[in-house]
């Protein structure tokens, strides 16, 4: 069994009009079964209400399912025993770095997750560290947060996480709110941690570009896993992606449009020097 | 811009008072009140103003820091001079018209001008040497006796440092909404009182939803990082007496007594 594994997954929430009257139910996530490797690089890809984020929250034991099951480490999260110990396992990395930065200074909030679990002050130091330094963030643990730009408060977030020790990060679409150079900083911050680290990755995003690094892709709409597989086999289904109105990386969508009037390229193409490479320039 | 704004008025140095533990800071500040009030002839301000100037020199804090912490008491030091200084029954000095200033008047003018110059500047190196973030650790580990009585100590102490962090950024909100709202043909600026009030909604409306959306926020977030209150929780940054601070103490607990000798007893 996988670190994080679903089965049959459905969870409800019941939608009330201003007196409270039940208005009818909406389901939010619609018999998803999935199984993680440990030390995958899993991308969860959606257009809004897709029920990615709904998704993600069970994972952290936020959210309990309707139906269905949800393990972590071979823990049901519905355990209330395990609670603690699943929600350090699978650590979560939010949208908004404003809102989850709890410490005035940089190294106060990396360190309150090990404070939460009780670590030994040495040991708190000691992590609070080799967290910031794997984000590349050391040099601003005597800083305010609110003096970091959105890609530095959001590497810091990871640390947070990290400093806890977990087998596994969701990160609840932590791109969302910053620009493209912020992006990359915290898609380079991941990418490391998963290639040096071997932390487990659930990486749940709109953005395409930074699905490519992943090692498998799960594309979800309307509560259900829509499509399932490597970056090459998704993006190599252009028409499908665009059905379920997703953008298409340029490069990818130039090839696919090549190849559609007669062009001998293969499908998939995920960069530009692949393309360049089809096409014999 | 409004991020880079420092809170309360922590003045970054060096010294032997910035070092000293918050919670000796804190307790020698209230003592030093008590020792204020209750202390009533000229010698024992003597001993006052000795002591805070001494605890100054030591802070390496610049003296006009002090002083502007002054700027907002003039008000409120004049009125208590003024009523203590014509209000005062006993042997009149001078008579203008109806306002007799007595003898006794006089003196307890003076006091009340010196106890509260003494009281702001006092509290003022307290702050100016603390961050605010330690100052709420010394509360928390100071009141700790009173979760006896059921009091939350450690939530009251969380949310004061919560407030602080975010402080700054509901300024910068408001900021953002106000600009908002102006480009929209909203007026905060002209009309009377009332109206300025009531130009306030569109600005207070949109800023507590927004709060309340980062209280939810963040509560999860602290939930996914296994907060769970005071209980078995260690701390990074624990307060730990040293030698330094049993010393503080030691010289807090002469000038107490030499202050209420010098100032209640002899004289």
């Amino acid at each position: 069994m996988g670190i994080i594994k679903t089965k049959d997954l459905v969870f409800e929430y019941i939608r009330r009009d201003e007196e409270g009257n039940v208005e009818g139910i909406t389901k939010a996530v619609d018999e998803v079964s999935l199984n993680v490797e440990e030390g995958d690089f899993v991308a969860i890809l959606g257009h809004n209400g897709s029920g990615k984020s709904t998704l993600a929250k069970h994972i952290n034991a936020i959210l309990y399912p309707t139906e269905g099951t949800v393990w972590v480490d071979g823990m049901d999260t519905t355990d209330e025993n395990k609670l603690w110990e699943i929600r350090q396992e699978a650590g979560m990395v939010f949208q908004n770095p404003d809102n989850q930065i709890i410490g005035q200074v940089v190294e106060e909030d990396v360190g309150f997750g090990p404070e939460n679990l009780g670590v030994p002050t040495k040991e708190i130091w000691e992590r609070v560290e080799e967290s910031l330094k794997a984000v590349g963030m050391y040099e601003f643990r005597k800083y305010s947060p609110n003096k970091l730009s959105g890609g530095q408060k959001q590497r810091v977030s990871i640390a947070g996480v990290i400093a806890m020790h977990p087998k596994c990060i969701i990160l609840d679409e932590p791109t969302a709110m910053l620009d493209p150079s912020g992006r990359r900083e915290v898609i380079r911050a991941v990418r490391a941690l998963n290639d040096v680290e071997r932390i487990t990755m659930i990486l749940i995003t709109h953005y395409m570009e930074e699905i490519i690094y992943a090692n498998k892709v799960f594309v979800m709409d309307k509560g259900r896993v829509a499509m399932e597989g490597t970056p090459r086999e998704i993006f190599s289904q252009v028409e499908k992606l665009k059905e379920l109105r997703l953008d298409v990386p340029q490069v990818t969508l130039l090839a696919h449009e090549l190849k559609k009037s007669g062009l001998n390229i293969p499908d998939g193409i995920l960069t530009t020097q692949e393309l360049v490479k089809a096409l014999g320039l | 811009m409004l991020r880079d704004i420092t809170l309360g008025q922590y003045y970054q140095t060096d010294s032997v008072i910035h070092r000293l533990d918050p919670r000796v800071k804190l307790v020698t500040t209230f003592f030093y009140i008590i020792s204020l009030f209750i202390v009533d002839n000229w010698i024992g301000y003597l001993a006052a103003g000795l002591f805070l100037l001494a605890v100054i020199k030591l802070s390496k804090v610049p003296f006009k820091f002090m002083v502007r912490g002054m700027k907002s008491i003039v008000f409120l030091l004049l009125i208590a001079v003024v009523f203590n200084l014509f209000l005062t029954p006993g042997e009149p000095l001078v008579t203008i018209w109806k306002l007799r200033i007595t003898k006794e008047g006089i003196r307890l003018a003076g006091f009340m001008a010196v106890r509260l110059v003494f009281l702001i500047m006092g509290s003022s190196v307290m702050t100016l040497t603390t961050t605010p973030n330690n100052l709420t650790d010394a509360l928390e580990k100071l009141l700790k006796p009173l979760k006896f009585f059921k009091v939350p100590v450690h939530e009251i102490a969380m949310m004061m440092s919560i407030a602080l962090r975010f402080i700054p950024i509901l300024l910068e909100e408001t900021d953002k909404i106000m600009k908002a709202q102006i480009a929209r043909g909203a007026d905060f600026e002209s009309g009377n009182l009332i109206k300025k009030a009531k130009s306030l909604v569109p600005l207070l409306v949109p800023l507590f939803i927004s709060a309340f959306r980062r209280a939810n926020d963040l509560a999860m977030a602290m939930e996914a990082r296994c907060y769970r209150g005071g209980e078995q929780r260690t701390k990074m940054k624990p307060l730990i007496y040293r030698k330094r601070d049993f010393l503080a103490y030691g010289t807090v607990v002469c000038y107490f007594a030499a202050a209420i000798l010098a100032g209640k007893i002899l004289w």
